[in-house]
C-alpha cells in the first residue's frame, strides 16, 4: 500500500500533470521496478505503490475524487460535496483530537470480479496497454504467482569457512520482513542460496516466488580469496628466508605451521593443502602463503656490523646472469 | 489402438492449464504465439515441461504490470533469459576466481 504518500509524488509528476504525463511517468517507473526486471525485494513494494498511484490517477473520475478528498477518497460516498466533506473532517478532528482514519478496505475502484470468456481469450493479438489492459489482463488470468527475487548478503571469510546464521531484513509490501538464514560452511563469493517461497507475493493467494540470496564475501585484512583458495602474506626476516624456519600462520580454521625452506625468496608461494575454504561437494581449497621479506627499518649497531660482515663475505649477486 | 512406447515427460495441456489456472485454449494460443514452449507427441497433443509454469507466471506479470502485447512479451522473455544466463556465467567466473 502507498499508505499516506501522495500518488503524484509516487509517480513524480506535478498535480496539474496531463494524463499523458501520468502515463509516461508510470511506464518509465514500471519498467524500472517491475518484479521481473528488478529482482530487488524492495522493488516489489515500490511497484505496488506505483501501480496503485497509476490506477487512481489514470482514471479521470477517480483522479478528480482523489484531488478533492485526498487519501480518504475511497471512503467518501459519490454525492458528497468536497467542501462539505472538508468542513466535516475538520470538525471531527477538532472534537476527536488526532483524526483517525476509518478502517480501510471499502470498495475497490476497479470493475467487478466477474470472469468473462471474451476477456479471457479476446484481444490476444492486440497490443492492449494502459490501465484497461492491465485490468482486463488481471481479471482474465486469475491468480498470478509471485516473481523470484534476489538480495545480496555480505559475509566474512570466517563465516564462509565455518557457516553462519544471519538475520536478513527485506522490504516488502507488508512491511519489513526478517528472515533467519543458515549459511552453509564453504559458500563462495557469488554463490546463490535459494529460499523457497520467500520471494515476491503472489496475487489472490497464488504461490509466492523464491528468494535468492547472493553471497558476497567481504574483503579481509589478512586474506585474499580466489575461488576456494586463500592467499595470505607470510612476513619473514632476511635470515629466516635464507636459513629456513617454521612460522605460525593464522588461518580461518585455526593456526597453521608453515615450513619455510632455506633460500626462500620474496614472492615464493608455499601451499598448505586443504587449508582454504571447505567444499561440501569435493576437495577443499588451499591456503597459499606468499613470502614477503621484511627488513628492519632501523638497524642496531650489532645488526649493522653483521650485515656489513655478510656483505663483505658473500659473493651472491641477484642481478648477475639476468 | 495405439499405445505410446515412452511416457512423455511433463504435463499435458489439461494438467498444465489447471496448474497455471488458465483456460486450455489460452494455453494453446500462447504456444501458437511462441511465448510458451511445448513439445508435440505423435498424436499431436502438447506436453509442457514443469518449468513452463514459471514462464506462464512471468507472462502474466509482464502483461498485467506493463500492459505488454504478446510480441513484446516474447522479446522480453528472451532478453530476460539472456540476462539470467549472462549473470549466471558472471557468477560462475567469479566463483572460479577468473
Amino acid at each position: 500500500m502507498a499508505g499516506d504518500r501522495d500518488f503524484y509524488q509516487i509517480l513524480g509528476v506535478p498535480r496539474e500533470a496531463s494524463q499523458d504525463d501520468i502515463q509516461r511517468a508510470y511506464r518509465r517507473l514500471a519498467r524500472t521496478h517491475h518484479p521481473d526486471v528488478n529482482s530487488d525485494p524492495a522493488a516489489e513494494e515500490r511497484f505496488k505503490d506505483i501501480s496503485e498511484a497509476y490506477d487512481v490517477l489514470s482514471d479521470p473520475q477517480t483522479r478528480r475524487r482523489y484531488d478533492a478528498f485526498g487519501p480518504d477518497f475511497r471512503q467518501v460516498p459519490e454525492d458528497v460535496d468536497p467542501e462539505t466533506w472538508r468542513r466535516a473532517q475538520a470538525g471531527a478532528r477538532a472534537t476527536a483530537g488526532a483524526g483517525g482514519r476509518a478502517g480501510g478496505g471499502g470498495f475497490g475502484f476497479g470493475t467487478g470480479d466477474e470472469i468473462d470468456i471474451d476477456d479471457l481469450l479476446g484481444g490476444l493479438f492486440g497490443g492492449r496497454a494502459g490501465r484497461a489492459g492491465r485490468d482486463r489482463a488481471g481479471r482474465g488470468w486469475g491468480p498470478v504467482p509471485g516473481a523470484d527475487q534476489t538480495a545480496e548478503i555480505e559475509i566474512s571469510i570466517e563465516e564462509a569457512y565455518h557457516g553462519a546464521r544471519r538475520t536478513v531484513s527485506l522490504a516488502s509490501p507488508e512491511g519489513t520482513r526478517n528472515l533467519q538464514v543458515s549459511i552453509p560452511a564453504g559458500v563462495t563469493d557469488g554463490q546463490r542460496i535459494r529460499l523457497s517461497g520467500q520471494g515476491g507475493r503472489g496475487g489472490d493467494g497464488a504461490r509466492p516466488g523464491d528468494l535468492y540470496l547472493l553471497i558476497r564475501i567481504a574483503p579481509h585484512r589478512n586474506y585474499r580469496l580466489e575461488g576456494r583458495d586463500l592467499h595470505a602474506d607470510l612476513r619473514l626476516t632476511p635470515w629466516e628466508a635464507a636459513l629456513g624456519t617454521s612460522v605460525a600462520l593464522p588461518t580461518p580454521g585455526g593456526e597453521a605451521k608453515v615450513k619455510v625452506p632455506p633460500g626462500t625468496s620474496c614472492g615464493r608461494r608455499l601451499r598448505l593443502r586443504g587449508r582454504g575454504l571447505p567444499n561440501p561437494r569435493g576437495k577443499p581449497g588451499d591456503l597459499l602463503a606468499e613470502a614477503k621479506i621484511v627488513v628492519p627499518a632501523k638497524l642496531s649497531e650489532a645488526e649493522r656490523k653483521l650485515f656489513e660482515q655478510l656483505a663483505a663475505t658473500s659473493e651472491f649477486d641477484p642481478r648477475r646472469g639476468r | 489402438m495405439t499405445y505410446a512406447l515412452i511416457r512423455a515427460d511433463g504435463l499435458d495441456l489439461r494438467a498444465f492449464a489447471a496448474a497455471a489456472g488458465l483456460h486450455p485454449e489460452l494455453v494453446r494460443r500462447l504456444v501458437a504465439l511462441g511465448v510458451l514452449d511445448a513439445s508435440c507427441d505423435c498424436s499431436g497433443d502438447f506436453w509442457f515441461a514443469p518449468g513452463q509454469l514459471a514462464v506462464v507466471a512471468r507472462i502474466q506479470r509482464l502483461r498485467a504490470g506493463l500492459g505488454l502485447n504478446y510480441a513484446s512479451i516474447g522479446l522480453v522473455l528472451d532478453l530476460l533469459d539472456r540476462i539470467a544466463a549472462l549473470e549466471a556465467a558472471l557468477r560462475q567466473a567469479r566463483r572460479s576466481g577468473g
